[in-house]
């Protein structure tokens, strides 16, 4: 089982509420680039929203797949972040990602992702419609 | 940078010159007027020269967001047009929800201030504190739909936020709006026809720069408690989030002020066919926020079966279901979805062009208009073929499009015979769906709003046909007038939505943690009562006066057909005494103009000089 997020696409209105809670709390900032998820509302056709994170997968190839060893386990969670410090932004984990669950920071140095924000996921308390679990 | 949720950056663009600057924010102004409409007042009423013809290069068009946008703050992902309208002559401010507000945000600016006119179309591209006009000679012609798509490919942002014309905003009609996000329209007063009359097509922008505000773990732990407890349940709001605008319909019939056949009725036997039992049964596809919304109001329809299968729109919302259905005589909300979304194409504003069709098919059902004026359409009520092809029709301006693209007061004017006494405006900005004989205060309301007709300055309806007040007494209206004008010029420029229920003490809660500035619930109140006399001031100088606070004749003199309102019309006389009773409250003189005590204890003093009626 992997232990990232779940969501009810169905109850998505694609407010971003969840995106701005993530980023003013991971940046300092509100600034949905910035954040670790991603709504993306695509219509006219087909008329749906799409959301973006990591979703802690079982297999991680994100973890194997950097040279320089930046994506590390959070013992408490049992789950991988990205050390901002020790990644070089090369962009591996990005192309490994099967999920579309880790992307670069605007800036272009480093990659960022969900880190489930020690265990207590802003998004899944301020999403008006409960669309996110953890 | 200052953390306070403004950028402090305006971006000025000469289209003429094609020369784009960036300005600071005059920090003084952004204090007392806030943002949005406030701002855009403020700096409308400095740079405009008096009395220039609003079509011509010498009308300014800016666009503002407030100090909320692109935070936590909920509902406040709005921006406003607000120029000198081409329609009514007054102070114009039009607003849009959707997503572009933050993407200007977060590009860097608070403000766009817009001159001139382009040799050629142009749009507007925006990111990261840079912006570029572009060619836009493949986008000219297009609909607001195919604009979008083809703007964000060229730009190369899969979500650049796009604001565009349709062809009514090409060809200068009047009632012609802006569209952003495909659905959303700042749509009243001609919006569109001075981007057209600038050669501009759109304007677009993506932002990776964000938005900062004073105390950020304070903000989150405030804006949470906020979404939950003041958004989400309240009871305000409960039927917004279950169903939206179209609630009001049936709130509407059984009060009997829905508009119907042209204004001829407050009631429509049809109401079934359009309410929101009837969206959530027939059309509904899935429920849509606008950015940072916690209340999601939109509806994501799409019409299953029939003439109009495959038309999509995000509503049809309240005012479009009143004003292109029950008043166009149309029973069937699939035919208001298809013409929703002709709208949002085109670029129409959904109020005026209800009106101006209501208008047609009445006087073609008199007689007065023919074949010959429809291109051979049988225009009469209940025909949704016919129906169907009218805002094609108006804004690309065929047959008796050519006239109606300009608004219900100048076709009736051009097509004569009677018409003109069908119409109902004020200001030349056609009425929204609430007929005030159904509801006197709306009367006033609509008279008094600085950009004309408008039932987003103040709703008395709320406290009398939907409440327990009397709608037909003239008592207390004014007073309701200036308390939600005042209300509402504070809720326009932070820009917060109409649909969230946000009170003085609030709103000066959010303005602190915004700004880290100290507010109260008078300080907002200041701001209000600053802003509307702003733009009243404005207006005066413009030249309107007491004659043009206008209660139409129709109101008047031709009584309501059926039910509850059968019968009811406005007295003049509860008319002129409301009126009255409103200018004392503002504290303005009988012709109700801001008297220099008004302007000064408005907090003023420094516009003062710059009318001519006070020397
Ligand atoms: S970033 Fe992608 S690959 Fe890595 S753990 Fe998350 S979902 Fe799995
Ligand atoms: S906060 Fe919830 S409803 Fe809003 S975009 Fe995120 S997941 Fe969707």
């Amino acid at each position: 089982m992997s232990k990232g997020l779940k969501a009810d696409l169905a109850k998505c209105t694609g407010c971003q509420l969840c995106a701005l809670v993530c980023s003013g709390t991971h940046v300092g900032k509100f600034n949905p680039s910035e954040s670790r998820i991603s709504v993306e509302d695509v219509f006219p056709e087909p008329g749906e929203f799409k959301l973006s994170y990591c979703t802690h997968c079982d297999e991680h190839p994100c973890v194997e797949s950097c040279p320089v060893e930046a994506i590390k386990l959070n013992e408490g969670l049992g789950t991988y972040y990205v050390d901002k410090e020790a990644c070089t932004g090369c962009g591996a984990c990005v192309e490994a990602c099967p999920y579309n669950g880790c992307w670069m920071d605007p800036s272009g140095a480093y990659a960022i992702k969900c880190d489930l924000c020690e265990g207590n996921p802003q998004c899944v308390e301020v999403c008006p419609k409960g669309v996110l679990k953890r | 940078m200052m953390a306070d949720g403004y950028t402090g950056k305006i971006l000025r663009v000469d289209l003429t010159s094609e020369k784009i600057t960036t300005d600071n924010l005059n920090r003084e102004w952004a204090k007392q007027f806030l943002g949005g409409k406030g701002l855009g007042a403020r700096y409308l009423f400095e740079e405009l020269k008096p009395g220039v013809d609003a079509m011509s290069p010498d009308n300014i068009l800016s666009i503002w967001t407030g100090p909320a946008a692109g935070t936590m703050v909920p509902l406040t992902s709005r921006f406003v047009v607000v120029t000198k309208s081409p329609l009514t002559g007054t102070f114009l401010d039009s607003y849009a929800g959707g997503f572009l507000a933050p993407e200007i945000k977060y590009s860097g600016f608070d403000g766009i201030i817009i001159k001139g006119k382009a040799k050629k179309p142009v749009y507007l591209w925006i990111t990261d504190s840079k912006a570029e006009l572009r060619d836009a000679k493949n986008l000219w012609g297009k609909d607001t739909y195919k604009t979008e798509e083809l703007v964000r490919k060229e730009v190369g942002h899969k979500y650049a936020r796009v604001a565009s014309i349709g062809p009514a905003g090409e060809k200068l009609g009047l009632i012609s709006s802006v569209t952003a996000d495909l659905t959303r329209n700042a749509g009243r007063g001609g919006t569109g026809a001075v981007f057209g009359s600038k050669n501009l097509k759109a304007v677009a922008a993506k932002g990776t720069m964000g938005v900062e505000v004073d105390n950020m773990d304070e903000f989150v732990k405030m804006a949470k408690e906020m979404i939950l407890k003041d958004v989400v349940e309240n009871p305000d709001h409960a039927g917004m989030i279950t169903d939206g605008t179209p609630i009001i319909v049936d709130m509407s019939q059984n009060a009997a002020l829905l508009p119907t056949k042209n204004w001829s009725s407050g009631e429509w036997e049809g109401s079934a066919g359009i309410n929101s039992d009837a969206l959530k049964s027939r059309v509904l596809v899935r429920k849509k926020a606008c950015f940072d919304c916690a209340i999601a109001c939109g509806s994501w329809s799409k019409v299953k079966k029939g003439l109009f299968k495959g038309a999509t729109t995000e509503g049809p919302e309240y005012e479009t279901l009143g004003m292109c259905g029950s008043n166009c005589g149309i029973k069937n909300i699939e035919a208001v979805v298809k013409f929703a979304e002709d709208c949002d194409r085109l670029g129409l504003d959904t109020i005026s062009s209800g009106n101006v069709t209501g208008l047609a098919i009445d006087l073609y059902e008199r007689g007065v208009l023919t074949k010959k004026d429809t291109g051979g359409l049988e225009l009469k009520w209940g025909n949704e073929e016919a129906y169907g092809k009218m805002p094609a029709m108006i804004a690309n301006r065929q047959h008796i499009g050519a006239v109606l693209a300009d608004g219900a007061k100048r076709a009736a004017k051009k097509i004569g015979k009677g018409a003109e006494k069908l119409v109902v405006e004020s200001k030349g900005l056609e009425y929204p769906a609430y007929d005030p004989r159904g509801t006197i205060g709306m009367a006033l309301a609509y008279a008094t709003s600085d950009r004309g007709a408008c039932h987003m300055r103040a709703w008395p309806v709320a406290a009398d046909a939907y409440g327990s007040g009397d709608p037909w007494s003239p008592e207390g209206k004014a007073a309701i007038c200036v308390e939600d004008q005042t209300r509402t010029s504070v809720k326009w420029s932070f820009i917060f939505c109409d649909f969230y229920s946000v009170n003085f003490a609030n709103m000066a809660k959010y303005y602190t943690a915004v700004t880290g500035a100290k507010s109260s619930e008078e300080h907002m109140r200041e701001i209000g009562k600053r802003i509307w006399n702003l733009t009243r001031a404005f207006n005066v100088r413009e030249g309107f006066a007491r004659n043009d606070d206008n209660l139409p004749e129709r109101m008047e003199k031709d009584p309501l057909s059926s039910g509850k309102t059968k019968g009811k019309s406005v007295p003049r006389v509860d008319f002129e005494r409301m009126l009255e009773e409103y200018y004392k409250l503002w504290g303005w003189d009988a012709q109700g103009r801001p008297t220099k005590k008004a302007l000064e204890e408005a907090g003023l003093k420094d516009i003062v000089p710059k009318l001519s009626y006070l020397k």
